[in-house]
């Protein structure tokens, strides 16, 4: 009788632990969610950033309804503007000024400016999904755009350029009732966001601050969520 | 106890005929558009779809799609090439039925910068074929037969039509969730939890299945637009043969495709030609055509063939800059490119084994792809000795057809930066340095001085 008991408690016990660590992995995973992967060069301070170029943020962002998702292509733009200009602000706490974005180059014309560009946003997207599958791996200095980036013709003092990619969903009220008795994806946005070396094209930083919330309207939490994201950036001196 | 139990054998039932309803839709809709049909020996052109009144959920699509092609010209995603958009509208236009005005289309044909070959159309009557596509072809024909298949989509109203049955896909398989969550006990419960978790695949499938039957009407009516406008139609089954050939291996068929499987295309196509099929165009003719076609196409073909080296496609280069080369063996660009393609190519093999292209070895290929970089995939790949072979001969004929391409009239400067590069690579700084400096010495004002300028340094510094 005496054994049946201590056995069930030792069980009780086990399944207490095993809901505490449950429990805590829950609650660490957000901050692993926003961690913040340096190159080794960052971190080491062997570089710092003082000049950044920050190319066209692309953040989708989706309307979510009992009859799917719907598109919000003008919400995207207006939403892609504003985290670019609110990376610059949060950059500029930490001393790093934000120039103005490529120059036009002395040979091409216009259009040839606009496909160099798109060309390495394209690099940067073919990249991303590597990234993303082994995020620490930028701590090795695994990755590298390479010295393409070049093409672009920063101005001399550009030490990085920030390249900003993104999505979320907004509910509408009914889905919003449907989540609650039912469950799903709530509102929320993610942004993935890399800093690369201007003269190399190596990945220096990469973050991907995630957050709760409508993503057109939630701005305090974006911010904030941008903040904890450049934690670890160093600021220039 | 009675009544509660009746009350969960109606919701069993209703969630059932619900199900069976959905299913139904998908049936019912295949069979009223998709008959197998005989090919008619005059083919009515094809009609728009007249009784198609616009809701507010397809203003709201349209509004959408508009600015997506905002979007896509400022992203420069949109190849500005007036001759290119010019010669693309021509042929649109020559599809197009006479006198035709569609509520809320504005006709507009575009070339996509991208390397994959693909074609779409959003429902505001944009078309937008992509130069990956337009430089596997080999004429006109070819082209229209894109054209018209895209075209039908706009025409049949397909974009809405599929929006809207989604949206009623959608909302039953959030109301099955529903009542899955809430399922009671005993057996209607378990039949509901049965049904409920079942469910959203079969409605995935008439989804998937949806999206296959109006590909299939875009085909057959593309082939009466094509038809109608003395196009050979038979380019259709060519154009689809190109298609099929999977040059990068990467046309994997999954359990659930909106398209279907481009050999069923193929079969579908030559059974609606019939006799048709074999009136082939005399052979002379398509010769003529194709160097029309290249004649027209030979810059974007370049265009292309550097955008696929950009995106790691360097199979799909080295094919591009090939037929480049056969078409205008003179031409130092021409040359210069497919000694680009060759120098990129590096450890990996031209084309694909039988093997390599099965459905399996392409889904883990994909996988590899996913995670390794193209730097660490030729690093893994030089670690064999068939990639270290494959590297030795391709860097070799790269040097050659750089050399060939230098000793053609009016050379193209960019030969001296890709020797540069070739020898940067082997190992042969002093080499590497002069072409460089010849480079920028031919190309003051190139984009990526600074890029080569820094090499220079960076090479020098070695050398001390």
């Amino acid at each position: 009788m005496t054994s049946t008991s201590t056995l069930a408690k030792a069980c009780r016990l086990r399944t207490a632990t095993l809901v505490g660590l449950v429990a805590l992995v829950v609650a660490v995973s957000p901050s692993v969610v926003r961690a913040q992967f340096l190159h080794p060069k960052i971190k080491s301070k062997e570089s710092l950033i003082r000049n950044v170029v920050i190319l066209p943020a692309k953040v989708q962002v989706v309307r979510d309804s009992m009859k799917g998702p719907e598109g919000m292509a003008a919400e995207s733009e207006l939403l892609s503007d504003r985290v670019e200009k609110m990376v610059a602000e949060v950059l500029a706490q930490k001393h790093v000024t934000t120039l103005t974005g490529p120059a036009a180059s002395s040979a091409g014309d216009g259009a040839q400016q606009k496909y160099t560009v798109a060309d390495i946003q394209a690099k940067f997207d073919d990249l991303l999904p590597k990234v993303m599958k082994k995020r620490s791996d930028v701590k090795k200095g695994r990755f590298s755009m390479g010295d393409e980036v070049l093409n672009l013709n920063l101005e001399k003092t550009a030490d990085a350029i920030i390249f900003i990619r993104g999505q979320g969903q907004k509910l509408t009220s009914g889905k919003k009732t449907f989540v609650v008795l039912v469950g799903g994806m709530p509102a929320y946005l993610k942004l993935m966001i890399g800093i690369v070396d201007a003269r190399n094209g190596e990945l220096l930083l990469y973050t991907d601050p995630i957050f709760a919330g409508d993503p057109t309207t939630a701005v305090d939490r974006l911010r904030k969520a941008l903040e904890k994201s450049f934690k670890k950036l160093s600021s220039a001196p | 106890m009675n009544s509660l139990r009746r009350r969960q054998t109606i919701v069993a039932t209703l969630c059932l005929c619900l199900l069976v309803s959905v299913c139904g839709q998908g049936a019912t809709a295949r069979t009223i558009r998709w008959k197998p049909q005989e090919a008619p020996q005059t083919p009515p052109t094809p009609q728009p779809k007249e009784d198609f009144k616009f809701t507010k959920v397809d203003l709201e699509l349209l509004d959408q799609v508009n600015l997506l092609d905002k979007r896509f010209e400022r992203d420069g995603l949109v190849l500005e090439d007036e001759a290119t958009n010019a010669y693309l509208k021509r042929v649109g236009e020559v599809l197009l039925p006479r006198g035709l005005n569609l509520e809320h289309v504005l006709w507009k044909f575009r070339a996509l910068r991208d390397p994959v070959p693909n074609a779409f159309a959003l429902p505001n009557g944009s078309i937008y074929v992509s130069t990956g596509l337009l430089a596997l072809m080999d004429n006109e024909s070819q082209v229209a037969a894109v054209v018209a298949h895209e075209m039908t989509h706009v025409l049949r109203r397909h974009t809405y039509l599929q929006n809207r049955s989604n949206r009623k896909k959608f909302l039953t398989m959030n109301i099955i969730a529903a009542i899955g969550a809430y399922a009671p006990g005993g057996v209607p419960g378990t039949v509901i939890t049965i049904v409920t978790a079942v469910a959203p695949f079969i409605v995935l499938a008439t989804m998937f299945g949806y999206s296959r039957d109006l590909e299939r009407e875009a085909d057959l009516k593309g082939i009466d637009m094509m038809i109608a406008a003395e196009y050979p139609p038979e380019e259709m089954v060519k154009m689809m043969k190109v298609l099929n050939m999977d040059i990068e291996g990467e046309e994997i068929r999954y359990f659930y495709n909106d398209h279907p499987a481009l050999q069923e295309r193929i079969n579908y196509l030559n059974s609606y030609l019939g006799a048709r099929a074999d009136k082939v165009t005399p052979q002379m003719e398509l010769n003529r055509e194709k160097n029309a076609y290249f004649t027209k196409t030979e810059s974007i073909m370049r265009h292309d063939t550097q955008l696929a080296m950009n995106a790691a496609r360097f199979r799909s280069a080295v094919y591009l800059a090939q037929r480049l080369v056969d078409f205008h063996p003179n031409s130092s660009e021409n040359v210069f490119l497919l000694a680009e393609a060759y120098r990129n190519l590096g450890p990996r093999s031209p084309e694909l084994t039988e093997k390599e292209l099965t459905n399996n070895a392409k889904k883990d290929a994909a996988k590899k792809r996913a995670k390794r970089t193209p730097e660490e995939e030729e690093r893994d790949l030089l670690a064999t000795p068939a990639g270290q072979q494959n590297w030795k001969m391709h860097q070799q004929k790269a040097e050659e057809l750089y050399q060939r391409a230098a000793s053609v009239e009016n050379p193209f400067p960019a030969i001296h930066r890709g020797l540069g590069m070739l020898y940067e690579k082997l190992g042969r700084p002093n080499e590497a340095v002069p072409e460089y400096e010849k480079y920028l010495e031919l190309a003051p004002g190139a984009a990526d001085r600074e890029r080569i300028q820094r090499r220079i340094e960076a090479l020098r510094r070695t050398q001390t």
